[in-house]
């Protein structure tokens, strides 16, 4: 009678939904997987065992084995690694370029800011997928020039988005009360202006792990990324894919493997995203 | 005198219409410790102004002039002096604060950036100084803003402000955004700060009720233009310009009596 | 002018003419998120307005005052509301939807805080005021010729050529007119104002306060306006309800509770206020903050704040009982004072 009863009201966080736990667990997993899987691989994945080769699925052989008769099972656990490390290599290396070229642009003086983000329009004008494999092509076909030639191609959109919304950050009073203070321009941009831009990249950035995987198998798909014999999940299809008819599951296992992989990381961004910004919630 | 605003412009651009000159020929003058007020209504040019006096914009013509430091064109030492001197203090309770720095780390930024106390733990102890003068409870200092009140918020704004020991603060319409319960206790804080630091205080607001309240020092703003000028007494007493006059009149009084008489006076000299 | 009788039997303040909305034990809740659990904004508020009066409903950030006016309005989808608004012999609540759209712009409309939000930029003035008259079945030339006379009795200055100019053309308080004349088009017989005036500056306050004087007098219109600024109140209404925490703590004609606030809350909003014609050395300021709706103290919400507060203050909720011509809600005011000596 005397106090408001408001039971449970103060529990302003709200559970997850059976969804978002699964995409959450598959992410998890496949990280997992790609940190310790390789560990507990069997040795014999790495030797051919001609008897042994294009085994359909059984007890003893999940996903089958290849045409050397290695376990394709075995061998996706192990490409996880790679594949995984290398699109986490691909973003860091992007992102860091991008990061620098908005907050140079976003800090500089009005010609710097035209002048680089000419270049990123360039940038975001050309095609990221055929330039890389122009780079890759030319530094030499290999799982290295294929990282270098997306991290190179890749930072655009990061650099553009983040100078935008960096630009945005600078309009809160916050920013001129710190400017009025007297702080320096560094640490006006690295503790007041990006640590309240980087939001929306974070989003962005997990997304764009997904969608690393798939360009990178691509690229190795076509050849000028991961070589046979890598474990790469590009490399192993197109070393399958001759064998597409007469053993299917050489080829379908590691493109179900690129294909969860990146709509995994793709929806872990969604969910992150709509989960900073209710308005974008469904009913 | 310890600021000197003389004759000052200031333009926008306003593609493709010509610009807009939202500054005509401002100029003021701020005496050290004294409190002055900025009135005008949107679009008067007094947050311009304010935005001039700190140096966040420049105006195209005229001086700054801040105790011999030519403040439009400062640079190095100069710059850093002026900017140890004049703070500031926003209206926006919520995004006037860092939301990724905890109240220590806000309030304690001006003796870092400055080099005011060499070490972290003396700079630990101004900050709670400071805090426990403008009635926050030092115990808070390792909270982030999130969680505070708009008149908590605009007492760590000030705090912040003050730490490093400012002469003249500028305050842009600081309780426009506060609940009425809450103002009071701003503006008494702001006044008690005054007294304590001979503190001068440029007081940017539209509320005339409150800028009676604080300033002995009045200028009154039209359209980029200084209309009137004078003491809390001149202004409010026998105010001369009929712009200030019926900017008063217009003023609501909490008081039904006092209220109902001054309307009907008004209305009757619009018929008039 | 006003002498204060103690009148012990009544059980609301009786409004100077018949009751044209009378709210009984209105809540409003709002849900938080998705999990199902809500918030009580408004707790049981009670009160009338009678038939061309001018009410006042004061309160700060999350005192309710604004849901309490939405809620009679219907105007918030998600609010679960309850309790009883009974609007000229029916109860709103209980309306249907679609006779509950009918009533909103005919028999009761609003005003917001930012006319621009609310007018439509492709659309002429002339149109949008018509609008709601069009919906209702009126003829195209009709619903203008009455658009225009509106618009004309709110003085926008060469109203006839204005009909077909857009939003963009008028300024702050032009448009504040327009958006007026959108909602008083329809004739209603209650204007709810949600701050209406707060965005203007003062001057422009002035002149659509007059306005909104003129037309409530002359057309007998009752109007709910609420505000969180003392001055206006003072100037505007006959009545004035002051909201805390969710609850009216003090409602009384504004003559008496300028002259004579019984709650403490309301004493000290009044002494807090700088005012225009006073000096002062320094202004009354009430400690701390109003409480959140999720942190409500028990007890009298405002004890923590009060400086009278005794014993039985953060123990029993104060109901809104009569005093004199007023009704309070406040422990110094509900016979139990004798607890007080012995505390």
């Amino acid at each position: 009678m005397t106090a408001i009863a408001q039971p449970a009201t103060t529990r302003r966080k709200e559970g997850f939904s059976a969804f978002e736990i699964f995409v959450f667990t598959l992410v998890i997993a496949l990280l997992v997987i790609a940190v310790f899987g390789p560990f507990l691989a069997p040795d014999s994945i790495y030797n051919s065992d001609i008897a042994n080769s294009l085994m359909p699925p059984s007890a003893a052989n999940w996903f089958g084995t290849d045409d050397q008769g290695r376990d394709v099972f075995w061998r996706l656990i192990v490409g996880a690694q790679t594949t995984l490390l290398s699109a986490f290599l691909v973003v860091t290396l992007y992102s860091l370029i991008g990061v620098t070229l908005a907050t140079v642009a976003a800090a500089g003086p009005r010609w710097l800011d035209e002048g680089l983000m000419r270049i990123t329009d360039i940038g975001l004008a050309l095609p990221g997928m055929i330039v890389a494999l122009g780079f890759a092509a030319a530094m030499g076909a290999s799982l290295r020039s294929a990282i270098i030639a997306m991290a190179i191609t890749g930072w655009p959109i990061t650099a553009r988005m983040l100078r935008g919304i960096m630009r945005q950050t600078m309009e809160q009073p916050f920013v001129a009360g710190a400017q009025v203070l007297g702080v320096s321009k560094w640490r006006l941009m690295t503790k007041h202006v990006l640590p309240n831009s980087l939001d929306v990249l974070i989003v962005k950035w997990a997304g764009d792990i997904g969608t690393t995987v798939l360009v990178l198998a691509s690229l190795s798909f076509i050849g000028v990324g991961a070589q046979p014999p890598s474990a790469e999940w590009g490399a192993t299809i197109a070393a399958a894919r001759g064998y597409v008819s007469t053993a299917w599951w050489t080829v379908v296992a590691p493109g179900a493997a690129v294909a969860i992989t990146s709509i995994a990381f793709g929806l872990l961004g969604d969910i992150i995203q709509v989960r900073r910004d209710p308005s974008l919630r469904g009913n | 005198m310890l600021m000197s605003i003389d004759s000052i412009s200031k333009s926008y651009n306003a593609f493709p219409n010509p610009p807009a000159k939202v500054l005509h020929d401002v100029t003021l003058n701020i005496d050290a410790g004294e409190a002055i007020g900025l009135v005008g209504e949107s679009g008067s040019g007094k947050s311009t102004i304010a935005k001039c006096m700190l140096a966040l914009i420049k105006p195209e013509d005229g001086a700054i002039t801040y105790d011999g430091i030519d403040v439009i064109h400062a640079k190095g030492e100069e710059l850093r002096r002026f900017r140890r001197e004049v703070q500031m203090v926003f209206q926006d309770p919520y995004g006037s604060l860092n939301p990724r720095m905890t109240v220590e780390e806000l309030i304690g930024e001006g003796l870092l950036i400055h080099k005011l106390e060499p070490t972290a733990a003396a700079r630990r102890k101004r900050v709670a100084e400071i805090m426990d003068m403008v009635g926050l409870n030092p115990n808070d200092m390792d909270r982030y803003t999130r969680s505070f009140s708009g008149g908590q918020r605009q007492r760590i704004a000030i705090a912040r402000a003050l730490v490093i020991r400012p002469r003249i603060l500028v305050c842009d319409e600081p309780v426009a955004a506060l609940d009425v319960s809450v103002q009071a206790q701003v503006i008494n804080l702001l006044q008690d700060m005054q007294k304590k630091l001979n503190l001068a205080i440029v007081f940017v607001a539209h509320d005339l009720a409150v800028v009676r309240h604080l300033c002995e020092k009045i200028v009154v703003l039209h359209k980029g233009k200084v209309v009137e000028q004078g003491s809390r007494d001149e202004i409010f007493g026998n105010p001369r310009m009929p712009y200030t006059q019926s900017l008063l009149a217009a003023v609501p009084v909490p008081d039904p009596v006092a209220g109902r008489a001054r309307r009907a006076a008004r209305r009757l000299e619009t018929a008039n | 002018m006003r002498t204060v009788h103690p009148m012990p039997d009544q059980s609301t303040v009786t409004p100077l003419r018949p009751p044209l909305v009378t709210v009984d034990k209105l809540t409003v809740d709002m849900p938080l998120g998705r999990s199902g659990a809500s918030v009580r904004i408004v707790d049981g508020v009670d009160f009338s307005i009678g038939v061309g009066e001018r009410v006042a409903l004061v309160g700060e950030s999350g005192s309710g005052k604004s849901l309490t006016a939405r809620a009679l309005m219907r105007l918030d989808r998600l609010a679960r509301l309850s309790g009883r608004v009974d609007f000229d012999g029916t109860d709103l609540l209980k309306l249907s939807d679609r006779d509950m759209g009918r009533l909103r712009g005919s028999s009761i409309a609003m005003v917001f805080q930012d006319p621009m939000s609310f007018l439509d930029p492709l659309m002429t003035i002339g149109d949008q005021v018509a609008e709601t008259l069009r919906i209702r079945g009126i003829g195209k030339a009709e619903a203008r010729k009455r658009a225009l006379a509106v618009l004309d009795e709110l003085g926008v200055d060469r109203a006839a050529q204005r009909l077909d100019a857009y939003p963009h053309e008028f300024s702050g308080g032009m448009r504040q007119r327009v958006v007026l004349a959108m909602a008083l088009v329809g004739e209603p017989r209650l204007l709810i104002a949600d701050e209406p005036t707060t965005a203007l500056d003062v001057r422009v306050q002035d002149q659509v306060l007059d306005l909104l004087d003129d037309v409530s007098t002359r057309r007998g219109l009752a109007v709910l306006f609420i505000t969180h600024d003392l001055g206006v109140v003072a100037g505007f209404a006959e009545r004035v309800m002051v909201m805390y925490s969710g609850r009216i703590v003090e409602d009384g004609e504004v003559a008496s509770v300028f002259a004579k606030p019984s709650h403490p809350y309301t004493q000290g909003l009044i002494k807090a206020v700088p005012r225009i014609d006073q000096d002062l050395n320094t202004l009354y300021a009430i400690p701390g903050a109003p409480p959140p709706p999720l942190a409500r103290p028990g007890g009298c919400p405002f004890h923590p704040r009060c400086d009278q507060r005794f014993e039985r203050c953060d123990k029993d909720l104060p109901m809104l009982l009569p005093v004199g011509l007023s009704r309070v809600a406040c422990h110094l005011h509900d016979g139990h004072q004798h607890d007080r000596k012995g505390a």
